[in-house]
C-alpha cells in the first residue's frame, strides 16, 4: 500500500499486518498514482534483525526493518532520518539530539508541561527534508512519522528546522551556539549512513547543508523547569514569560 | 601503499569526513575524520604509492619542511597501515 512519509509517497510492502495498522494515519488516499520508492525486507535483514530484537513479534520486527529501508533510501529524495526529539511551537521545529538516555524526552517533557502550545512531532525519529526553494531558514523541514520510538510520541505534521540542540547534563544551566565544524562532528552519531554509494554521498551533501544552515547549539541543562527557560530563550529568541506559561 | 576501494571522502561542515561504502560498510562501521593534510593524503593514496612518493607530493602541495612532511606521512602510513583500509 502506498503511504505518504515526508511529503513522498512510498510503497510499504509489509508482509505482516503490524505496520498497516501502524500507519494507517498516513495511508495515502490516491493508490493508484505512481510511488516515489518502494520499501521491503529481505529474508537475510529480517533475521539479522530478529537476532537483534529477541523476544519481539514478527509483526514488530517487519516493522523497524521497513523503516530502516525507508530511511535509507531517503536521501536520493533529499530526506534522511535525524535521531531526536524534534518539538513543534509556534510553527517552527526544534529537534533536541544527544546518546539515548542523556534526558532527550526529559528535557522535552519539560517544554510540553510547561510551554503553551508547545508539542511533540516526533519524538525519536523524524525524517528531515531539504527544500531548495524555500526561503533561507525554512530550507529543512521537520516531518512527522509512525515511527516515534518507544514513548509513541508525536504527530502527524511538519514545520521548519529552526534548530538543532545537543544535550548534555550539567548542574547548572546555559546553552552555547557552536560552530558548523563541531556541528558536523556531533550529527554524525545521529542520523543513519547508507552504505550505498549513491545515498552515502547524497546524505553527506545533506549534512553539509544541513550544518550550515540551522544553528546548532549545546545545552548543558539538569532537569529544573529553568533548563527549559533556558533553551527556550537560545531557540525561540526571546525570554519565557508567564504569559507563554500552559 | 594503496587505500582499499569502498570508502568516499567529502566536505561536511569544512571538516574532511571519510566514510565506507558497499561491502565495506558492512564491516566497517562509522566515520573516519581527517585534517586537511590528512584528506590530501587519504586522495594521494587511493592510487598504490610509496611513502617517498607521498613526502613529495606532500612538499608540493603544502608550505612545510621536508621532516614535518615525513612525520606527517609516517604518523598517515601507521594509522591506516590496518587491513580494513588497505589491501
Amino acid at each position: 500500500m502506498i503511504y505518504e512519509l515526508a511529503g513522498l509517497r512510498v510503497d510499504i510492502k509489509n508482509r505482516c499486518r503490524y505496520t498497516s495498522e501502524f500507519c494507517k494515519e498516513y495511508l495515502s488516499e490516491d493508490q493508484s498514482s505512481p510511488a516515489a520508492f518502494e520499501a521491503a525486507v529481505t529474508n537475510e535483514e529480517f533475521a539479522a534483525e530478529k537476532k537483534e530484537s529477541e523476544g519481539f513479534s514478527d509483526g514488530y520486527i517487519e516493522n523497524i526493518c521497513l523503516y530502516r529501508s525507508i530511511c535509507l533510501q531517503m536521501p536520493k529524495y533529499g530526506r534522511f532520518l535525524l535521531h531526536s526529539a524534534v518539538l513543534e511551537y509556534e510553527n517552527n521545529a526544534y529537534a533536541f539530539l544527544g546518546r539515548s538516555g542523556i534526558g532527550k524526552s526529559t528535557h522535552t517533557a519539560l517544554w510540553i508541561n510547561n510551554v503553551r502550545g508547545a508539542e511533540i512531532l516526533n519524538g525519536d525519529k523524524p525524517i528531515i527534508g531539504y527544500n531548495e526553494a524555500a526561503a533561507e531558514d525554512e530550507k529543512f523541514i521537520a516531518y512527522g512519522t509512525p515511527w516515534n520510538g518507544k514513548e509513541n510520541r508525536g504527530k502527524k505534521g511538519q514545520a521548519p528546522l529552526k534548530a538543532l540542540c545537543f544535550i548534555e547534563r550539567a548542574k547548572e544551566n546555559s546553552i552555547e551556539k557552536i560552530g558548523i565544524g563541531e556541528a558536523a562532528d556531533r550529527i554524525f552519531s545521529q542520523i543513519l549512513l547508507p552504505t550505498e554509494q549513491e545515498a552515502a554521498e547524497k546524505t553527506l551533501e545533506l549534512m553539509d547543508m544541513f550544518v550550515r544552515t540551522v544553528s546548532a547549539y549545546v545545552l548543558h541543562c539538569n532537569m529544573d523547569i529553568s533548563a527549559m527557560q533556558t533553551s527556550f530563550r537560545a531557540l525561540v529568541g526571546r525570554e519565557f514569560t508567564n504569559n507563554d506559561r500552559k | 601503499m594503496k587505500i582499499k576501494e569502498g570508502f568516499i571522502i567529502r566536505q561536511v561542515g569544512g571538516e574532511n569526513i571519510v566514510v565506507p561504502i558497499g561491502k565495506t560498510g558492512k564491516d566497517f562501521h562509522g566515520m573516519i575524520k581527517l585534517n586537511d593534510s590528512g584528506a590530501f593524503l587519504w586522495r594521494f593514496f587511493t592510487q598504490d604509492h610509496t611513502e617517498e612518493e607521498a613526502v613529495a607530493a606532500l612538499l608540493n602541495e603544502y608550505e612545510v619542511d621536508e621532516a614535518t612532511a615525513k612525520a606527517d606521512v609516517a604518523a598517515f602510513v601507521k594509522t591506516l597501515n590496518d587491513p580494513r583500509f588497505v589491501d
